[in-house]
């Protein structure tokens, strides 16, 4: 049975590497049959193109995808460098 | 103390657009030129660096009547079409800098903003050095080739304020939250050192989306991380003043 962590790693690289997703700096963790991701993207349809892409490099595992959509506000206050 | 005249810098970087989300981040810049004199992009602003992509980017920026400036990051390069994506971005009016400085005319101010991708290695004490194999000194190399190309850009440029725009973090103090591990993937010292050696008033970069906002050079040159997940806003707002009177 392959080591979890090079299950993991296997994903990450997919997750960087497949020209659906190319997203870098997600989190990857395994436990026992269960694969969590997490991380923050730009938007919902590419949250679900890595849970996608993250079942086909592990379809043994079942995904949890925790991947949160980056929600960002107005600009806010001003910073003065004085 | 009072400041007048500020010159209020908007700043983001790590965007990532694509068809999807077309027109979202633009209705967030509405009314950025009542709240800033320039509006300054860190790079990664496509997904895979795709021609689409870039061109999502560009309709985003058209027609902004503040002066945009912007660098590339590494996902803009990802499909080799680095060079038509900043030309679709230069079509829309945007000034995209690779290793050289533009001079911006901000109301009453001169900004001379200078900047690039940038490049990882490390920093100081626990970096990559040019030794050992060809590989290894290649991509050593390539950031201290950068570095050098923002110090003769900043020394050259005659301006009020210098900003230097950049992808890659040039200081560890703004990566806090990412794994120290990878460090040397999210920007090198020699960047610091090159700004340091020139000087400049702000430093902006991406890059690292789990890193911090705030940090500062050991020459206490300001350093903002702004990239979008790390401000959780539509982008930050950094005002210089001209200290009249105290």
């Amino acid at each position: 049975m392959e080591a979890p962590q090079y299950v993991a790693a296997r994903v990450q690289q997919a997750l960087a590497e497949d020209g659906r997703t190319h997203e870098l700096g997600i989190r990857v963790d395994i436990r026992g049959d269960q694969l969590f991701l997490r991380g923050q993207v730009s938007g919902a349809e590419q949250r679900e193109r890595l849970g996608q892409v993250a079942h086909e490099a592990a379809p043994e595992l079942r995904v949890h995808n925790e991947i949160k959509v980056v929600d960002f506000s107005e600009p806010g206050e001003d910073e003065h460098l004085d | 103390m009072s400041t007048l005249i500020d010159l209020r810098i908007a700043a983001v970087g790590d965007i990532h657009l694509g068809e999807d989300v077309r027109g979202q981040y633009r209705k967030k810049l509405e009314g950025i030129e009542d709240r800033a004199d320039i509006f300054l992009l860190a790079g990664d602003l496509t997904r895979h660096g795709t021609l689409d992509e870039g061109k999502v980017v560009a309709d985003e920026l058209r027609g902004l009547t503040i002066p945009v400036v912007a660098v590339l990051g590494n996902h803009d390069y990802h499909s080799d079409l680095q060079y038509e994506i900043a030309a679709e971005l230069r079509d829309a009016g945007v000034v995209v800098l690779d290793d050289d400085g533009a001079v911006v005319q901000c109301g009453e101010h001169k900004l001379g903003v200078v900047g690039g991708k940038g490049f990882g290695g490390g920093f100081a004490g626990k970096c990559a050095s040019e030794f050992g194999e060809r590989e290894i000194k290649n991509f050593v190399a390539h950031t201290r080739y950068i570095a050098e190309a923002w110090k003769v850009a900043l020394k050259e440029i005659v301006a009020d304020h210098r900003v230097v725009v950049s992808h890659y973090s040039p200081i560890k103090e703004t990566l806090e939250g990412e794994p120290p591990e990878i460090y040397p993937f999210l920007g090198s010292y020699l960047l610091a050192e090159a700004v340091d050696t020139a000087g400049a008033d702000l430093i902006v970069h991406g890059h690292a989306h789990k890193g911090s906002e705030k940090g500062m050079t050991p020459g206490g040159i300001r350093v903002r991380n702004v990239a979008l997940p790390v401000l959780r806003r539509a982008y930050g707002i950094y005002c210089m003043g001209e200290s009249e009177h105290f």
